[in-house]
């Protein structure tokens, strides 16, 4: 990618088409979100999912944020969709930044996915 | 213009007239045009005829003298020559200076340099809609205040200040008074002769012109004496040294030129195209014009819109080209100072899209960008948490 394109062509993709956007209220019995945000940029990040019998039925997302953080976010619920609650992948930033060609200066803002995953994480101990 | 996008970011820089290409092009291959017009030969003297007669149409678009003209690399550099060399040059007399939040870059970041030199620099806030109060100023100035520096028209929200006022008020002080003109020379009436103005700095890439090159207006009074900030030669008067580009000086006068046959008929088609815009996407929910229609150049329309994503937004909005505040200042990624120095958020500044548009600009490029401006805040509300 050049450096005077700042969006691959998957980043354009996902945030042209992100299919998990919106949430699930009133959808499940029961729902565990992660609501993270940073203040630098004002980026917010809110994740939501549907858990049915130890598996997340289906999962979404809200964002206030740049495209790539947008992209982030519907990648990692196509990728957790449907699985095991307790196989809830741990996403870390730096390789969702490296699929999506996400410019260093946007770590920050990056690291919300990791965080707002691993507020799941900590919230499906109760939720199984 | 190319047929793959709409180019609506006309204060970032204005596409080069054909007529003033033409002339470039005339330049760069005619005999004598290449010569250094610092030399003494036929070929030099062509040149420095050519510079001239560039100067001369320079100086009837501003009611100027010729010979009040330096000529620079553009309106930044004649920001820095200005406010740099006249502050030095009188600071035996009070090294105090007052300037805006508000401004360009160029100047801000030039006061901020002398300030850390020894100089004290006031930084007078505007009032909501971006105007600088006279009042405000006249508390401001002190007995050892040299210069204040307003710009004519803000390059994000295009709120135009009183100019001759505060000129007005700063000759009354005995203050010199520069203003970084470089939005309104060529789209609206610079007339000089009327404006109480000292030092005015400006860019023919605004007006239709080349890129690289600009002007610094002096005016021919005792008290206007600038130091240079660079050295090397004894070109333009020994205050900006350099070998003149000839083609981009030559392109700047004709596109000076063309800007006083045709300010009055492109002030009418960007008055048109803005009501027009404004039509289309005033209804939307939360949005905010920032800066008042009656005060503002009308080929810039600045808005904020609540809950979006100023990125997210562009994104959406191409291939519409338009800039999130400052085109200058658009790869920090940070709100625009400009819109915060106007009381908005951080959100709101942030989410802000200029919109500007000149000469060239059709409806149609309009009612695309009203269609894709529309469609963006829509998608990004449709993802955001933000209610």
């Amino acid at each position: 990618m050049a450096a005077s394109e700042p969006y691959n062509e998957q980043v354009r993709a996902l945030f042209e088409n992100p299919f998990h956007a919106g949430d699930l209220q009133g959808v499940y019995p029961e729902t565990l979100t992660a609501d993270v945000s940073e203040s630098e940029h004002g980026a917010r990040l809110v994740l939501y999912a549907g858990i049915d019998g130890g598996k997340i039925a289906e999962i979404r997302f809200r964002a206030f944020a740049c495209p790539h953080l947008v992209a982030a976010a519907e990648v990692v619920c196509r990728e957790a969709e449907g699985g095991k609650l307790s196989d809830l992948p741990t996403v870390k930033a730096n390789e969702l930044m490296e699929r999506l060609s996400v410019p260093v200066g946007k770590t920050g803002r990056m690291l919300l996915i990791e965080d707002a995953v691993e507020k799941l994480h900590a919230q499906s101990g109760c939720a199984g | 213009m190319s047929q793959d996008l709409v180019y609506l970011d006309y204060a970032a820089t204005t596409p080069i007239d054909l007529r003033v290409v033409e002339a470039m092009q005339q330049c760069l291959t005619g005999v004598g045009a290449f010569a250094n017009p610092a030399s003494i030969h036929i070929a030099g003297r062509r040149a420095a005829a050519m510079v001239d007669s560039a100067r001369e149409q320079l100086a009837d678009l501003l009611g100027a003298q010729p010979a009040r003209l330096i000529w620079t690399s553009g309106a930044t550099e004649s920001d820095n020559l200005a406010i740099r060399g006249a502050a030095t040059a009188r600071a035996h007399r009070g090294k105090h200076l007052i300037t805006m939040p508000t401004e360009h870059k160029a100047v801000a970041d030039t006061f901020r340099a002398l300030a850390r030199e020894g100089f004290e620099v006031t930084w007078l806030n505007p009032d909501d809609n971006g105007l600088l109060s006279t009042e405000l100023l006249a508390d401001a100035i002190r007995d050892e205040t040299q210069l204040v520096s307003v710009m004519h028209v803000n390059n994000e929200t295009g709120v135009i200040q009183d100019i001759c006022a505060i000129g007005e008020l700063c000759r009354s002080r005995g203050v010199l008074f520069h203003t970084d003109a470089a939005q309104s020379v060529g789209k609206l009436e610079v007339d000089l002769r009327n404006m109480p103005v000292d030092l005015l700095s400006l860019t023919a890439h605004k007006f239709y012109g080349p890129q690289g090159i600009g002007a610094l207006y002096i005016a021919d009074r005792p008290q206007c004496s600038v130091f240079p900030i660079m050295f090397g030669g004894g070109q333009e008067q020994r205050l900006r040294p350099g070998t003149l580009p000839v083609h981009l000086v030559v392109g700047a006068g004709v596109a000076a030129s063309l800007a006083g046959e045709e300010r009055e008929v492109d002030l009418a088609h960007v008055v048109a195209l803005r009501d027009r815009l404004w039509a289309g996407i005033a209804a939307i929910p939360g949005l905010t014009r920032n800066g008042l229609e009656a005060d503002c150049y009308p080929g810039i329309l600045n808005v904020s819109v609540a809950g979006v994503e100023g990125e997210s937004l562009m994104l959406g909005m191409e291939p519409v080209c338009v800039a999130s505040g400052s085109a200058c200042n658009s790869t920090s990624g940070e709100p625009s100072y400009v819109l915060r120095s106007l009381g908005r958020s951080d959100v709101d500044a942030q989410s802000a899209v200029r919109f500007s548009f000149g000469k060239l600009t059709t409806e149609d490029d309009i009612e695309l960008a009203v269609e894709r401006y529309r469609r963006s805040v829509e998608h990004c509300r449709s993802m955001s948490p933000v209610t």
